[in-house]
């Protein structure tokens, strides 16, 4: 399969169909979900479709080390390529991972403006047109309204789509009855993707909890491959 | 006890300006090697006794790695000062191929930093057990305990504080010993000679009780001894932590930590101890040759003296009577006026002279034993080579060696400099396998090749130092290669008539892009079409055409030629015909099959203050150079990006200007890649100019 093939073919085409057509620029998107269960593949995947789509990523990360994050884009892009026979692959990684930067802090309680500084550092002094940046473990604890607010001003001022991913640490049940996370209940209104991920039998199930200001919701029909943890349709 | 189980071979790496060349001079001192101490740097002008070469004094750095033997509470240490700056890794390899164990010196404020991350990639390569020392506790800003995390966090090494700082920065008084309980000091007055040992201050208490039971808890696993005595809350004899902890350092999965100031003599011994008791002796270590006359097949080296002599050659120096060739004995006992066989040279030679080093002094011996490092006077040989006991056909595990990456074209400014300049470039490519040079047979200028700029200055330097071979600089030039990109047929007849007998010569064939490897050559002639005696010829012809391709006159890389036809002449055919043939072939299928540019691709990693990060960023930017992922750890960030070497000249000047001198980098070569079609453009038109 060729590239471009790859591209109309990926289930990530499923998923933006039913967000209407993306997160979009100057929006937050949220993945949701106990700890474990698949975000950081399926951000992953996200951002690398992203790449295949000759857009920019940046992918923000709080973990000790960066070799971890690098190989979670190595594991992704081989899965995607094996299954779908990926023609020149080599060519195809080596030119993707041109416009993939990760950016990582270390230090612990890093705030959310010194983040959004380095990203403004990359982006305009290192000339790095981002088109997404995916944020993999930011603690959403303490975050507030205005955290929010800043992070959509910078999202509208350089022009990109933010997604994060966010661990769900409270009591069950975490969902409350339309499937929203409970503990995101109070920025509902802050964020315009919210998608969560659950253990359903065997297998782990995407689903749409909020669409930008719809109220359709429909049933997603996709779900993480328990082995390659790629997002693929039910 | 032999002189084998006691001996130990250390090496002392770091990052550049860790205090390493300090360390190794206080060493020096305490093991009564020198009388007095000087510093890197020295105000009185002396300089540190390991830093033999002018140069490295002047710069405060250190290029060759002298080995030394010093002797510690009755055992014998030789040390190899390796040095601490990237272009010289190669320097710091082979240094490490002859070590039984090293000292990775940190500082305590600087951390982990990108060079300390090689030279652990190059330790862990070779196998050498470690400790680590952290050094400059007395300085602003210190924190071991930080240092501790990075070697875990960075690193990946299992690191475990061996004692507790009393006071830090300009209150930095000795170290809590967490093996023995004690407090000791060094402030006896006579530059930490004596050391004084105390109970531990009270203050300090709960910080060592939770140290210690880290300690513990982390050697657990090396003793089961330990482990019970421990769970039971029984007292632990000290010598069951020494062995656990020398169990667990030579296995490689046990990093101790040690801290001090060298510059303040502080926890100099302590170290001293610990190499003594914790890093290996030759005997511990398992030593592999492979049999030159059995197919190469791996030996394991005996650690007998009565053994026929095995040793390697690992570094050659110009000594006061001529080279002066460090090795290491393996295998057997090397004695003065012993015949040994160099293995590459296959030439046999007799042991003269044999020294033991003592940084710029000397002492003959009569004998080393197996382990030993010594050197020997007078050999002809280059750096890497094997000796062995008539005989005995072994080498030891070849060395790995970087293509270089850079050349820089030099012309002496006189006679006399180029006498002098030849005399220096054959030594500098025997000590140096990075180092290289050769006549360009067009321009007929001598050009020099290595793995930077800093590498070349620094030889360029020596030349006027040592040598007194002024030359002049051409502008340092890329290593590029060309490549080809897709498969292209020829269909070539070389034809000459001259009277008597002509030339003549058919191939038919393609040339194919060639995914791994430089070259490779398929005969795939049915029914004799080429007769078989003049294939070599073909291939000869093709492999000369790859010497210079035909974009910019760089190597050409990559390429498979498959020959399927052809024609002969039963009287004007020959050798040279067919080469002609095939040298034409090239030419003709070269250009259909869509050559492009390589050039070298430098992973770079840029530390500095956060502040500056825009700056670092915008600067890896202009130079072509891809950032791969930044880091940032509180103030400090690293940036890690892939930058063309044709881009990274003057990079220093631009990030000292851009970071108020703040921030630093290194770079080593990653790869070959492909250079931009417009960059590609300019560089053809530029050799055109040039032809």
């Amino acid at each position: 399969m060729v590239k471009s093939e790859l591209i109309n073919r990926s289930p990530l085409r499923i998923l933006e169909k039913s967000i209407q057509g993306g997160v979009g620029k100057g929006n937050i998107g949220v993945i949701a979900s106990r700890k474990g269960v698949g975000k950081t593949a399926c951000l992953v995947h996200i951002a690398t479709d992203k790449l295949f789509r000759e857009r920019h990523v940046i992918h923000v990360s709080f973990s000790k080390r960066t070799d971890h994050i690098i190989s979670w884009y190595e594991d992704i892009f081989n899965e995607i390529s094996k299954k779908r026979e990926l023609v020149n692959a080599v060519e195809v990684h080596d030119e993707i991972i041109k416009n993939r930067v990760i950016m990582n802090f270390s230090q612990e309680g890093v705030e959310i403006s010194q983040i959004l500084k380095s990203l403004e550092a990359m982006i305009v002094s290192g000339n790095f047109k981002a088109d997404s940046v995916v944020v993999d473990g930011f603690d959403f604890d303490n975050i507030s309204d205005e955290d929010l607010d800043l992070i959509k001003d910078f999202a509208k001022d350089l022009d990109l789509e933010i997604w994060f991913s966010v661990s769900l640490k409270g009591e069950e049940p975490i969902f409350d009855e339309e499937n929203f996370p409970v503990e995101l209940k109070s920025i509902i209104s802050k964020l315009d993707v919210v998608l969560t991920l659950k253990y359903d039998d065997q297998s782990i199930r995407m689903d749409v909890v909020k669409d930008h200001d719809s109220d359709m919701k429909e049933e997603l029909h996709l779900m993480l491959d328990p082995k390659t943890l790629l997002i693929i349709e039910e | 006890m032999s002189l084998e189980s006691k001996l130990r071979n250390i090496g002392i790496s770091a990052h550049i300006d860790s205090g390493k060349t300090t360390l190794t001079e206080r060493i020096l001192f305490y093991c009564n090697k020198i009388h007095a101490i000087h510093e890197v740097r020295g105000k009185d002008g002396v300089g540190a006794t390991m830093d033999s070469m002018e140069l490295e004094k002047e710069r405060g750095i250190t290029i060759a790695s002298a080995a030394t033997n010093v002797e510690w509470k009755g055992t014998p240490i030789n040390i190899i000062d390796t040095p601490g700056h990237v272009d010289f890794t190669v320097e710091v390899e082979r240094a490490l191929r002859v070590l039984d164990g090293a000292v990775l010196v940190l500082c305590s404020v600087g951390g982990v930093q990108s060079q300390s991350i090689t030279v652990d990639r190059q330790l862990k390569r070779y196998n050498v057990p470690r400790l680590a020392f952290v050094n400059k506790c007395d300085r602003t800003g210190a924190n071991p305990y930080k240092v501790k995390e990075q070697l875990k966090d960075k690193l990946g090494l299992n690191a475990v504080m061996m004692q507790v700082p009393i006071g830090l920065e300009d209150k930095h008084e000795g170290v809590v010993d967490l093996v023995s309980m004690k407090a000791l000091y060094f402030d006896g007055g006579d530059d930490g000679i004596s050391q004084v040992v105390k109970e531990i201050p009270a203050d300090l208490v709960a910080e060592v009780e939770e140290k210690r039971e880290e300690l513990i808890d982390a050697l657990s696993m090396f003793s089961d001894e330990l482990a019970e005595l421990f769970l039971e809350g029984e007292d632990l004899p000290e010598e069951l932590i020494h062995e656990a902890v020398r169990k667990g350092t030579l296995a490689r999965e046990f990093v101790p930590v040690f801290l001090g100031s060298a510059y303040k003599n502080k926890g100099v011994q302590p170290l001293l101890d610990a190499v003594n008791s914790y890093l290996p002796a030759p005997r511990d270590v398992d030593n592999i040759a492979l049999d030159l006359d059995n197919n190469e097949e791996e030996i394991v080296l005996k650690s007998d003296p009565a053994a026929p002599t095995v040793a390697l050659a690992f570094k050659l120096e110009d000594g006061q009577y001529g080279q002066l060739t460090y090795v290491r004995v393996y295998q057997g006992t090397m004695k003065k006026g012993d015949e040994l066989y160099n293995v590459r040279t296959r030439k046999k030679f007799k042991i003269g002279r044999l020294i033991r080093m003592h940084a710029d002094k000397t002492e003959d011996i009569n004998e080393a034993g197996c382990g030993d490092i010594v050197a020997l006077f007078g050999i002809d040989c280059s750096s890497g080579d094997t000796f062995c006991k008539t005989g005995l056909n072994y080498s030891m595990t070849s060395m790995y060696v970087p293509e270089p990456v850079i050349s820089l074209a030099i012309n002496p400014v006189d006679k006399k400099a180029a006498d002098n300049m030849a005399k220096a470039l054959n030594r500098f490519t025997k000590e140096d396998p990075t180092f290289r040079t050769y006549v360009d047979d067009e321009s007929n200028q001598t050009i020099i090749q290595g793995m930077g700029e800093l590498h070349l200055e620094v030889y360029i330097e020596r030349m006027k130092r040592e040598y007194k071979a002024e030359v002049e600089t051409g502008m340092p030039q890329v290593a590029y290669r060309e490549t080809i990109s897709r498969m292209a047929p020829f269909d070539y007849t070389h034809k000459k008539q001259t009277g008597g007998s002509g030339q003549y010569g058919k191939v038919v064939g393609f040339m194919e892009p060639l995914k791994e490897g430089h070259y490779e050559f398929v005969n795939d002639i049915k029914g004799g079409k080429i007769p078989t005696e003049y294939i070599p010829a073909c291939d000869k012809g093709f492999q000369a055409s790859l010497k210079k391709g035909r974009l910019i006159g760089f190597p050409v890389v990559g390429v498979k030629v498959t020959i399927n036809d052809g024609q002969s002449h039963s009287v004007d055919s020959s050798d040279m015909a067919f080469q002609s043939a095939a040298i034409g072939a090239f030419k003709q299928a070269y250009e259909k099959a869509a050559p492009e540019i390589l050039e070298p691709i430098m992973k770079v990693t840029v530390e500095g203050p956060t502040e500056f990060q825009g700056n670092i960023f915008g600067s890896i930017n202009q130079r072509r150079g891809v950032i791969v992922s930044s880091v940032e750890d509180g103030n400090y960030s690293s940036v890690e990006a892939e930058v063309p070497l044709s881009e990274m000249f003057g990079y220093s000047t631009t990030l000292r200007s851009l970071t108020q001198g703040k921030a630093e980098f290194t770079m080593e070569f990653l790869k070959h890649g492909k250079v931009p079609k417009g960059i590609q453009e300019e560089l053809i038109k530029e050799f055109q100019a040039k032809k």
